[in-house]
Order: C-alpha cells, then sequence, then structure tokens
C-alpha cells in the first residue's frame, strides 16, 4: 500500500545538537514555520518555506528509525546512533561536521591506577549503546555485560550499578565533575544528512538535490 | 477462550494470509509466471529441501546463515530447506539440463524459508518469483531480464516503478586487489554500503589519496542514470575500471531504449545483496513503497554466464491497488444444481444456503452481494456502514 508521504520529510533530533544542526538548516535554504522555534509548541511537525518538506522533531535515535522505515525520507543523525543500529536501509551521504564528541569508556579516577585492561574476561558497563560496547569489547575478547540505561550514566559507577560506562564525551566536564576520566576511544563522532534508501533510488533528483545543497552548505563552512 | 488464543500465536515471521489477500497473491503470481512464459522462459520446480552440501555451495554458500536444518532421518544426511530458489535452478541447469540447447531460460515460483527477517522484510516466509537466464554472456541477455520485468510489473499495475543498476565489478577495479588488505578492504565496504562520505575519506592514507577521491566521487556520483554516467566519464577512470563502466553503458542504453517509460538509475558503489554477482545488477524499485519489488544481475551458475531475476511477492502485492472484492450471489437452500451450475457458467460466483428462512437476511449474513430469489438475480443495496 504506497503511504501518503508525498512531501518529503526531514527528521531533525531534539536537544543539544539541534542547535548545531539549525544554522546548516538554514544555510541550505530550509526555514521552518515560526512555532518551530517557540518553545511551549507541542506540535512535532511543522512545515517549511520549501514547497512539498516538512519537518519532524523526534529523540536523536527515533531519527534513523523514522529514516529507515521511510517514515521520513531525510534526517540528521550522530554516527553513534548509526552504528548502534546499523540499519542497511540508512545511507550517511554528507558529514555535516557538527556535534563533535566522541564515544569513550571511562572508569572512576582511583581504579585507573590498579586496573589492567589487558587481564578482562569479562566487563559490566553502564551504556546506551549495548551493540556498540558489546562489539568494542568482544573484538578484544571481553565479554561485556551491558547495562542499558538511557541518560545520567555518570551516576551508575558513584551508586555502584557497575564501575565503568561507554558514554559520549564533549568536554570531558561531565565526566569530571563526577570523578571519572576516560580510558578508551571506541569512535569518533559527528552529525551526519542520512537518506532513507529507498527513497534516494525512486526520487533520486529530489533527493540528489538535497544532499548537493547539504555537502555545499558544508564545504562552504570550511572554507 | 484463551486456549485458543493462545495456539493462534505464530512463530516470529509467520502469518497467515486470508481472502482476498490470499487469492490475489495467486492470481498475482499466475500472471507474472505467464508473462515470462510467454517470453519463453520454461516453469521449473525444485524441491523445498535438499541435501545441505548441495544447496549451500556455489552461489549457496552466502545462505548458510540463513537456512533452516532438518536431520534426513532415511539417509542421516544434514538437509537444509532453501532460502532462495536461484540456487537450485542453476544446480539443475548445470546437473539436469546440462544437454538443453543455451541460451537456457528457466522460470519459477514458490516459497522460501529464512532463519532471520529482515528489518523492512520481517517475514521468516516468503514468495519469490523469478527468471534464470543461462549461458548467455551477452550484455542483450542484462537487458531483455531488465525490461522483461519492467514490463511484467508495469501490466500488474504497479504505479513510479523505477530500476537502479549497479556494477559490483566497479569498485574492485578501481580499488585493486594489491593495493589494500583485507582489513581496509572490509572497512571501505562497510563504508560503501553505507554511502558514509566521512568514513571513505577517512580510508584515504590506507587506499592512496586518488583512489579514496575516485570512490568518494563515485559514491555521491548514485543518482539518474544519465547524469551518473556522465560524472563515471568525467572521472579518468583507470583501463579496467573504464572497461567495466562502458559495460554497464551498454546495458543502460538497452534498457532505456527498450523500455522508454522506466526510470532508470544508477549506483555505481551498490554492493548489499549482490555478494556473488560478476557484472551488471538491478533492483526494482516503486514509489511511495517500501523495500525493494525485486532484484537480480549477473552472475555464474557453475561455470557458465548466467542472469537472474527474483521479485518478491510480499513488496509487489505492497505495490499493487488492494484487490476490488468481487460480487457473491447467494443461492437458497432449494436452488436446483442445474440452475446453480447454468449461474456459475455465466460467471457468477455462488455461496449456497442450507437452512430454510429469510434468503435475503441469510444473504447479507454471509457476505454477499446479490441474492436469487424466485430465479431472478436480485442485488442487495448496500447498508450504510460506518
Amino acid at each position: 500500500m504506497p503511504s501518503a508521504n508525498e512531501n518529503l520529510v526531514l527528521a531533525l533530533p531534539k536537544g543539544r545538537i539541534l542547535e548545531e544542526v539549525m544554522p546548516v538548516v538554514r544555510r541550505v535554504g530550509i526555514r521552518p514555520e515560526p512555532a518551530f522555534d517557540e518553545p511551549d509548541d507541542r506540535r512535532l511537525r511543522f512545515s517549511t518555506n520549501v514547497d512539498g518538506l516538512d519537518i519532524i522533531r523526534v529523540r536523536s535515535f527515533d531519527v534513523a528509525t523514522f529514516v529507515a522505515f521511510g517514515a521520513a525520507h531525510l534526517g540528521v543523525a550522530g554516527n553513534d546512533v548509526l552504528m548502534e543500529f546499523d540499519y542497511p536501509e540508512i545511507y550517511a551521504p554528507v558529514d555535516l561536521g557538527v556535534g563533535r564528541c566522541r564515544l569513550v569508556v571511562a572508569e572512576p579516577k582511583d581504579m585507573v591506577s590498579t586496573d589492567d585492561p589487558g587481564t578482562w574476561s569479562s566487563v559490566r558497563v553502564a551504556t546506551k549503546y549495548p551493540t556498540l560496547t558489546s562489539q568494542h569489547f568482544a573484538r578484544r575478547g571481553v565479554q561485556a555485560e551491558c547495562i542499558k540505561l538511557n541518560g545520567a550514566l555518570e551516576l551508575a559507577p558513584q551508586l555502584g550499578l557497575c564501575q565503568r560506562i561507554v558514554d559520549l564525551v564533549a568536554t570531558g566536564r561531565t565526566l569530571k565533575v563526577n570523578g571519572l576520566v576516560e580510558v578508551e576511544r571506541i569512535a569518533d563522532i559527528t552529525s551526519r544528512l542520512v537518506v532513507n534508501r529507498a527513497a534516494w533510488k525512486t526520487r533520486s533528483d529530489e533527493i540528489g538535490g538535497w544532499i548537493k545543497k547539504f555537502r555545499e552548505a558544508v564545504n562552504g563552512n570550511a572554507d | 477462550m484463551k486456549d485458543s488464543a493462545d495456539k493462534a500465536l505464530l512463530p516470529a515471521g509467520m502469518s497467515d494470509v486470508l481472502a482476498p489477500d490470499a487469492a490475489f497473491e495467486a492470481a498475482v503470481l499466475e500472471r507474472l509466471m505467464a508473462w515470462f512464459s510467454r517470453h519463453g522462459y520454461d516453469r521449473v520446480k525444485p524441491p523445498l529441501i535438499e541435501f545441505e552440501a548441495g544447496l549451500l555451495t556455489g552461489i549457496g554458500a552466502g545462505l548458510n546463515g540463513q537456512t533452516f536444518r532438518l536431520m534426513d532421518p532415511v539417509s542421516q544426511k544434514m538437509m537444509g530447506v532453501r532460502a532462495d530458489i536461484t540456487p537450485q535452478v542453476a544446480r539443475i541447469a548445470a546437473a539436469r539440463l546440462a544437454r538443453t540447447p543455451r541460451p537456457l531460460r528457466l522460470g519459477y515460483a514458490g516459497e522460501v524459508l529464512r532463519v532471520r527477517g529482515s528489518q523492512l522484510r520481517p517475514e521468516r516466509q516468503f514468495t519469490q518469483v523469478g527468471v534464470e537466464l543461462i549461458g548467455a554472456a551477452e550484455p542483450a541477455a542484462d537487458a531483455e531480464v531488465i525490461v522483461m520485468a519492467a514490463g511484467a510489473l508495469a501490466d500488474l499495475g504497479v504505479k513510479g516503478l523505477s530500476v537502479d543498476l549497479g556494477m559490483p565489478t566497479l569498485v574492485p577495479a578501481v580499488v585493486g586487489k594489491e593495493t589494500a588488505d583485507a582489513d581496509t578492504l572490509k572497512r571501505l565496504r562497510q563504508a560503501l554500503d553505507r554511502k558514509d562520505a566521512a568514513a571513505v575519506a577517512g580510508l584515504g592514507r590506507a587506499l592512496g589519496k586518488d583512489t579514496a577521491r575516485l570512490l568518494a566521487a563515485m559514491l555521491v556520483a548514485a543518482g539518474p542514470a544519465a547524469k551518473t554516467l556522465k560524472a563515471l566519464h568525467a572521472l579518468g577512470l583507470g583501463k579496467k575500471a573504464a572497461r567495466e563502466r562502458d559495460a554497464l553503458a551498454d546495458v543502460v542504453a538497452r534498457v532505456s531504449r527498450d523500455a522508454p517509460g522506466l526510470t532508470v538509475t544508477i549506483d555505481p558503489v551498490e554492493n548489499r545483496g549482490f555478494e556473488y554477482h560478476t557484472g551488471v545488477t538491478f533492483t526494482f524499485f516503486a514509489k511511495r513503497v517500501r523495500g525493494e519489488l525485486g532484484n537480480g544481475g549477473r552472475y555464474m551458475a557453475g561455470d557458465e554466464p548466467a542472469t537472474g531475476l527474483t521479485l518478491f511477492m510480499d513488496t509487489v502485492l505492497r505495490a499493487l491497488p488492494p484487490p476490488a472484492p468481487g460480487p457473491r450471489l447467494f443461492l437458497p437452500a432449494a436452488t436446483p444444481a442445474a440452475t446453480a451450475a447454468k449461474l456459475r457458467r455465466e460467471g457468477w460466483t455462488t455461496v449456497g444456503g442450507f437452512a430454510g428462512g429469510d434468503a435475503e437476511r441469510e444473504a447479507r449474513r454471509l457476505n454477499c452481494s446479490h441474492v436469487l430469489i424466485k430465479g431472478k438475480v436480485r442485488e442487495l443495496k448496500k447498508r450504510g456502514k460506518s
């Protein structure tokens, strides 16, 4: 059954990343209706100055899901989310160069001096990224028992939930305040323009046009 | 009550198909098979289960993890339930039809079973309909299969059909086996599969700057065929890669000529699902329909060049308007068999009653559109449904 989505839908992540992404979106020439910037507005879908293009605002993990299933055609997602889900239906053709941070393993400061990671055979880790975390440790022959949390990961070691966490770090301040240190870097993260595979193939003129515009907007930024 | 509800639970990825969908699927399947048959493709029917050793060799090797196994109590050998029919047809061509003149045109339709569903196709059992053209290496053979499939889908009423062509040999021709180690190639494959431009650029040091630049340009060149071919021509590809590109361009020209209404796009770095392919590959999409309608391409069936096509019935059906319920005529219990037979010959679908009573009410209860009263067919007025 063909879906009713004639309009192209661009999915943007809520929260911190949105502030960094919006300048890029505006540079591309997409201006959402005024309600988009009003914090009290409860709507989730917004029209834009571009005919036939709507914006939806969802949680960053959900951007990937919406795009993977073709409910949104375009989106902005960090490669942390992309690697965690590894949806085969998502293409990530443009690195937007915003939302820079890194995915790291962290543990309490006083543990670092005595701990030898080479001796681990299994570890318990609190993380938002159970798949990535298991893969990372499995590559080193370590079995990771992941505890899935959705936020406030830095509390886990303090309260004895587990010793280590795998989380995104931008400045490292939150880690420091909570007595944690970064011991390993798993990946560097930036936000990517993502595209649904079937949409790219069947509406290649439209989607290709947007990809080109986003790429130009980003390259203009770098020069 | 709770008991029967428990028993209704099916394993993940399995489903009951009811009316009118089951009949619709069968009708669409037969129309596709008839279309292929009129193009000279003879229908074959391999078994559901084969010995594992035969099923999972050659092009079937990649299906190892997707195949359900059973032990054959008779031969004490391990058997597999087919997860794909193409390897079976390739086996038939090599073993049973080895002396039949080439090119060999074979068609098939059947159910396959997979250990895991995919994200877009959670079904573990689904129907494949397809053809294999075996023993022809010409670009015309690729074009024949693509044009025939596009014609079949358009004939069914699929709107906004497009075909995406790929050339899995192009990237290896650009990279060259000697220039990169296995780990780099694996990471490159992954990056290209996700169309992750940043990751391709990140492999610049391992691959050489020029190669990475070429690959990045190929990645972004994906799009409408004419545009992509132009972009590929402007890239200054090496001799080997240029040969692959020209082979692709040859097929594009034939398809555009023979199927003028078909939207053709090219993805120069596409490889997913085409691991065993050796030439032009293709994937059918329809606008606003989730997932692929079908795919296929050039491969080696044993030591013979071949082109295959597989259509996925579930996606094809999703791309079609839902079946309209036909008229059904209720025959009260006293209707003579000869009258009933005559009505059926006239084209009616009849539903027989067993008890007496109000024929009209009974006709409505059994979802009929017409009722036979005093030898006359009467249409039932539609009651306003909410």
